[in-house]
């Protein structure tokens, strides 16, 4: 009945469900563990010489990691509030594991245990991190070496007891030493036995090497013998990350953080091992990907004040019948679809082939131009998709054939998709897509393959409102492109790593504020208002050539519809005198785009005879002036009023 | 939309349709109902108190109607008034649509009926008034010329659309010709012709209209302003020269969702006696329920729980009163109080204002975040229009987009927007689709498709996950001979028009439901009907097109030498092959007696069961792996302090699992597991287990059966037996 773990909590809300990843494992749980194992040692801790380069590094090694796993903890609890996350210091002096354990790995200290992060945990760290405050003296090299051995059991045991089942558990390891144990070759293996352990924990771990100058980390001499390729990640996938140092203009701590947030958000499918058909009879396997998703603030939730420490309170559902108010066993729950005030009710396996639309499939029905797809046709994010050699050996080659085609004659798959057992069906264009790189930053933003991008039904079409056309100018349009071309956003692209969302930031400040007894900031940072200033500056001048313009030609356009009207008016019986004074009015002040114009409103109203015009015209008259239009005739007229005393 | 309606069906219930004709199964009054019922249903469906309809017998046994006194009305009956419909009234219906004794009664005297009924009515109010008369012409009707033109006219005046549907009358556009016709239907076929051409109505043979019920009807929504205010270009704040136009958004594309199903429960009143059989009664009865009836919906209920030490499961109940409100950051629970609960909302004014430009070339759509939206100039105001034209042309012009951002109203997100230019010929707009901020893209990393990367680094363009060059020759080829960009059939048959255009494609998943739904309103005793098949006509390329593109599929098919990984293959001792990139064999440092295990240390369960099934030599040693594991994951439940250990039990119990189905040894897991489940319930392990036995439930963690290993005893059926209770 309730308390099911994840399994159940699914049920109901579908929407949401289509959200989730499908499991590979179902019983696993879909959650992300990921641990810092962060070395401490004389050479991570030196600082880079004195510079009089504003630019230049600062940080020393280990100041850079830690400032890196600082803004990793911050944006984790952003973007994967239910994930946990660690920091184990080691070759540190002292030794620390788990608060209720004395069991101790000798010079590896737990400085942020396995956990979702809670406010004392960013505290600390932030502290550590921003005024150097090492109250736990941890920051202390010890004489003797560590043993990798000891760090690596020592992860297994965090990961074993804190993240059981958990579907993603990873570590990764900064260092800049990549002969720990100088050679020696008992000391190796032992490490390497442990590293196994680890992978077979399906605990995946990352190496981020860091190196100055002209130095190289050297893999083979150690880290190769307990990395692993990734099982999960793609056949040629090489596990070996670039090395992290400063130079280029590139501060030590940016190459680290940007190498890291590649790698930062566990890669979940959204459907595994799909079937692609690509012709009757001709089928790959593809992996779907949700790069786009959403991402909004977590709900609110409840809190339970009355104990020491204010605690979130779970919640467990359980079902009641609404006439008796008895508990329901989910058993004898039927669906019933609401018909004209009656139920009609289907049993089980009915309700179930109405959901049947076949199994899973991603299934070419032809290929159309790429200009087909109109700017329009959007309904929905798209899904990645990625070959997989899992189930039909020779899938990555036929997707590259397939992709390359249609790159290289711009054209886009059209088939018919399952994502998922009685999932709905949809039409989907395929479409190519080339790597898209930050500028700046190693790495791709967009990641090179094809996308599944949803094509409305004639269902989800709606019809437009009623317009009459009037067409600019070629002047006006010329004047209008003059403004276009100077406000080109960079490179003429939309990046979308500029522009945080300012909502969702704002709530994670606000939230972080309170949670850490901050003070509450002032004014949000929104990157996108636009830069009115510069946009003044750059086309203020154009903007009024614009303006001119265009009521030179409005006003020839209206003269020429008085004429047309005129001659129509001569044929057609008389107008009501009430329709053409609201035409008369709106001629006399084309431009400020409202029926009434504000020396003819100031003089209403100070005749206080506004409650003469008609509720359409009132109506009218507010949404002219970006004023909400809604309600009763009375509350019109005073929002009319009011907004006259405020600005005429 | 909300407009009002009056519909008279006027059914023909005469003796002869009753018989079934021209090789069909079911009775001409059955066959002919099926668009009536559609209709009707349709209209109980959408419960608009505005919506009136009336249905009128004609050769019904007999005569009840208000001009019954007069010659030439008998044999008509007025089955419903004119009046909304419901599900009581269509099932009181259901009962009265019934062939008749009778052959007599005059189809055209209960038009004039149904003129009256309407009449009296709607008055001479705004309705679309309708009647549907559905015969097969077997009854004499008077013929009487000056007659039938007064009813006409009078059909006219009232502003009825007239509408008649015979059983196998003459199409021949639908192509219908009955050959051996009555002469009595031969001129009822013509007189009515003439009446529905005088009255301006429809005239039609039944068939076509039962042939149209399977195309989908599309639900009007009335256009939705989303946003009504200036578009503006720099701030007026700022410069009071800044661009401003007066517009208004509405949606272009909106997701249309299938209707929902409610959950319900039997009543507890129908559940007395024993409740199964009650169940099978609605089950038989193909249960159409009134609301009130038999079933009640269920409503959730939330209880809420805090962890506390001090209580014995570690967890107590708490009351919903003193919870108070406030977000999570982290674990940490934030409370925020009532009056200050918006704080975490940013402050926005009401703005739609452009950003920048961007080149059209530059941007993907697979970034789109969702619908489309729609701006238009503000009604009646020609300034704005131009205006606006000027934007829509210069985007157009110099092919770009605009980046604007939108708040709709003061207070809400603000959202970024892409604007792109739509010219036709008398209607101009700016499409627009949502774009991701920095959150909404996951950074995640794909090796690239066009060279292979080798773990030293160096880059192959020979690699088998690369196509030769063959392969991609033949893939071309297949994909220009699968083009459909003009597959599609125009008037006159010629394949110049896209195939498969927005305008044709449906979504399956609304119209089945509405499809099914009507069904069971109208035959509840029957089976859910097939899919129609316009709802399928996409899901498979078309057979014509496949058949041209055979030899080029089939050239692809042999270049691309793709084989399927056999099912039992799959992860079965693959696991001999894993090793570090540096190839170390670490499976055989396993064996060398400073890391030699022997027995599975509790601490680290999963990794050595792993090791120690992978070295295995014979089955007794998969024996005794299973065995010790047992013991841990036993142990690790008993030691449970409440849940504490339940996520590492089922961890382990996953792995156990999966490792005896790769080995095939799925007996050794169901003897666990059945063991396990036995002191699960009996609280042997440390007390009450079940919340545990309830996560294995959940988590799939029951017996093995055969489809997923050849090998077991078990039948789906079983799994399903030991899953119950």
């Amino acid at each position: 009945m309730s308390g099911r773990g994840d399994y159940e909590q699914r049920d109901g809300d579908e929407e949401e469900e289509e959200e989730e990843g499908l499991d590979e494992h179902d019983y696993k749980h879909q959650k992300d563990a990921l641990l810092f194992a962060i070395e401490v040692s004389d050479s991570m801790m030196k600082k880079p010489p004195p510079s009089d380069d504003k630019k230049a590094d600062k940080d020393s090694a280990l100041s850079a990691a830690l400032k890196c796993a600082y803004q990793v903890m911050q944006q984790r609890i952003i973007s994967s509030p239910k994930d946990m996350m660690g920091i184990l210091l080691f070759g540190t002096e002292k030794t620390k594991f788990l608060d209720e354990s004395n069991l101790g790995y000798p010079h590896c200290y737990v400085y942020t245990p396995l956990d979702v992060p809670d406010a004392v945990d960013v505290k600390k760290l932030r502290s550590l991190v921003e005024d150097d405050e090492d109250s736990e003296e941890v920051l202390k090299p010890s004489a003797e070496k560590v043993n990798l051995k000891d760090v690596l059991f020592c992860a297994n045991q965090i990961f074993t007891t804190k993240a059981p089942n958990f579907g993603s558990r990873r570590l990764f390891i900064i260092t800049d030493n990549d002969d720990p144990h100088s050679g020696n070759k008992k000391e190796n293996e032992s490490a390497a036995v442990r590293a196994k352990d680890l992978y077979d924990l399906s605990v995946i771990i990352d190496l981020y090497p860091i190196t100055r100058e002209d130095e190289k980390f050297d893999f083979t001499k150690f880290y190769d013998d307990i990395i692993y390729r990734n099982p999960a990640a793609e056949v040629t996938q090489p596990n070996r990350v670039n090395s992290s140092k400063s130079g280029d203009g590139l501060t030590l701590l940016h190459a680290l953080v940007s190498n890291i947030n590649g790698k930062q958000t566990p890669k979940r499918a959204y459907f595994s091992n799909c079937p692609f058909e690509i012709g009757p009879g001709f089928q790959i396997s593809v992996k779907g990907y949700n790069i786009i998703q959403k991402q909004v603030p977590a709900r609110t939730c409840y809190v339970w004040l009355d104990g020491e420490k204010a605690q979130i309170a779970v919640s467990e559902t359980s079902r009641l019948a609404s006439d008796s108010a008895r508990t329901v066993e989910t058993g004898d729950i039927k669906k019933a679809y609401k018909f004209g005030g009656e139920y009609v009710y289907f049993s089980p396996e009915e309700q179930k082939s109405l959901k049947d639309f076949g199994n899973p499939i991603i299934r070419v029905i032809g290929f159309k131009d790429r200009s087909l797809l109109k700017f329009w046709m959007s309904i929905d994010k798209s899904i990645f998709i990625y070959p997989s050699e899992e189930h039909y050996i020779g899938s990555t080659r036929v997707f590259t054939a397939l992709w390359q085609k249609l790159l290289k004659s711009k054209k886009i798959g059209i088939a018919w998709h399952i994502a998922r057992k009685n999932g709905n069906p949809k039409l989907v264009a395929i479409i190519p897509s080339s790597a898209q790189k930050n500028e700046g930053t190693p790495g791709e933003y967009l990641p090179a393959g094809m996308w599944l991008f949803p094509i409305p039904f004639a269902d989800d079409v709606r019809e437009p409102p009623e317009t009459t056309c009037v067409r600019t100018t070629d002047e006006l349009t010329d004047k209008m492109n003059l403004i276009v071309r100077q406000l080109q956003l960079p490179s003429a692209t939309y990046n979308p790593a500029k522009y945080p969302n300012p909502a969702l930031q704002w709530h994670y400040k606000i939230l972080q504020a309170l949670a850490l007894d901050d003070e509450v900031p002032e004014t949000p940072d929104d990157a996108t208002v636009p830069k009115y200033k510069a946009i003044h500056k750059r086309c203020g001048g154009y903007i009024e050539e614009w303006s001119k313009v265009a009521d030179e030609a409005l006003g020839r356009h209206e003269e020429h519809k008085c004429i047309k009207r005129e001659a129509e008016d001569d044929d057609d019986e008389p107008r009501p005198a009430k329709k053409s004074r609201i035409t008369v009015s709106k001629n006399a002040n084309g431009d400020s785009g409202s029926a009434l114009n504000d020396a003819a409103l100031k003089k209403r109203i100070k005749a206080g005879d506004l409650s003469k015009l008609k509720v359409a015209e009132l109506k009218h008259i507010l949404a002219g002036r970006g004023l909400d239009n809604k309600g009763l005739k009375a509350d019109l007229v005073d929002r009319l009023e009011q907004w006259g005393e405020d600005n005429l | 939309m909300a407009d009002k309606e009056a519909t008279v069906y006027i059914v023909d219930l005469g003796s002869s349709m009753g018989d079934c004709h021209n090789g069909r199964t079911e009775s001409d009054l059955d066959w002919s109902m099926r668009y009536a019922w559609d209709k009707i249903s349709a209209t109980v469906a959408a419960s608009r108190k505005t919506w009136n309809i009336g249905v009128i017998g004609v050769r019904t046994d007999e005569t009840v109607n208000p001009l019954a006194e007069d010659d030439g009305y008998n044999n008509i009956s007025v089955l419903q008034e004119l009046g909304p419909m419901n599900m009581t009234a269509m099932e009181s219906l259901q009962s009265k649509i019934k062939p008749s004794g009778t052959s007599c009664g005059d189809s055209v005297s209960a038009i004039v009926v149904a003129i009256q009924m309407i009449e009296k009515l709607t008055k001479k109010l705004k309705y679309k008034r309708n009647i549907i008369l559905i015969t097969d012409g077997e009854a004499p009707v008077d013929p009487d010329d000056d007659n039938l033109n007064d009813i006409a006219d009078k059909i006219k005046d009232t502003q009825i659309q007239l509408t008649v549907l015979g059983v196998d009358f003459d199409d021949s556009e639908f192509g219908i010709k009955e050959e051996d016709k009555t002469a009595q239907k031969a001129t009822n076929e013509r007189l009515l012709r003439q009446l529905a051409g005088r009255s301006g109505g429809n005239f039609g043979t039944i068939a076509e209209a039962i042939a149209e019920l399977d195309i989908p009807r599309l639900k009007q929504t009335r256009p939705f302003k989303s946003y009504d205010g200036p578009l503006t270009l720099g701030d007026p704040q700022v410069d009071p020269r800044a661009m401003s136009i007066s517009v208004e958004r509405y949606f272009k594309t909106h997701k249309q969702a299938p209707p929902p199903a409610s959950n319900v429960i039997l009543k507890t009143d129908h559940a007395s006696g024993s409740q199964s059989a009650q169940t099978r009664d609605v089950d038989r009865m193909q249960g159409v329920e009134p609301t009130g009836g038999a079933f009640a919906s269920v409503k959730n209920a939330r209880a809420y729980k805090v962890n506390d030490p001090d209580t014995p499961g570690g967890k107590k109940d708490v009351e919903f009163d003193c919870l108070a409100k406030g977000y999570q950051y982290g674990s940490t629970a934030v409370h925020i109080s009532e009056s200050e609960f918006n704080i975490t909302k940013i402050e926005t004014a009401k703005c739609f204002t452009i950003v920048g430009f961007i080149h059209q070339d530059k941007y993907g759509p697979f970034l789109n975040m969702g619908s489309t939206g729609l701006t238009v100039a503000q009604k009646l105001n020609d300034a704005a229009a131009m205006k606006l034209s000027s934007l829509i042309h210069s985007l157009h012009e110099l092919e770009s987009y605009a980046v604007a951002r939108i708040v709709t109203k003061d207070g809400k997100e603000p959202q970024l927007l892409l604007l792109a230019p739509y010219i036709d010929v008398d209607f101009e707009c700016l499409y627009d689709i949502p774009l991701p901020f920095a959150e909404d893209v996951r950074s995640y990393h794909f090796p690239p498709l066009d060279k292979v990367i080798t773990v030293a680094g160096a880059t192959l363009t020979k690699h088998r996950h690369l196509p030769t060059q063959d392969l991609i020759e033949t893939m071309s080829e297949y994909v220009d001979a699968m083009d459909i960009s003009t597959f599609g059939l125009d008037d006159e048959g010629q394949r110049t028009q896209e195939y498969a255009p927005v305008e044709d494609v449906y979504c399956p998943p609304v119209h089945r439901i509405n499809q099914v739904v009507r069904h069971r309103v109208i035959y509840a005793d029957q089976p859910v009907p097939p899919i129609p098949p316009i709802l399928l006509k996409y899901a498979q390329p078309n057979r014509n097109l496949v058949e041209k593109a055979r030899s080029a599929l089939e050239d692809l098919i042999e270049v691309a030498e793709v084989k399927q990984v056999p099912p039992k293959a799959k992860g079965k001792r693959q696991r001999d092959a894993i090793k570090p990139i540096s190839g170390l064999d670490v499976d055989a440092l396993l064996q060398t007696p400073e890391n030699k295990r022997t027995k599975i240390d509790p601490n680290n369960a999963v990794p050595e069961f792993k090791q120690m099934v992978d070295n295995a030599e014979d089955i007794k040693t998969f024996e005794e792996a299973t065995k010790q594991i047992g013991h841990i994951i036993r142990q690790l439940i008993t030691d449970s302090l409440g849940d504490v250990n339940y996520d590492r039990a089922i961890e382990v119990m996953g792995v156990l699992r999966e490792s005896l189905i790769n080995i095939e040894e799925p007996g050794f897991y169901n003897s666990f597991i059945k063991d396990l489940k036995k002191r699960l319930l009996s609280g042997e392990l440390g007390g009450d287990r079940r919340e545990l036995w309830w996560q294995v439930k959940g988590a799939k963690l029951g017996l093995i059966d055969q489809n997923m290993s050849d090998v077991s005893k078990v039948t789906p059926e079983e799994v399903a037996e030991f899953y119950k209770k």
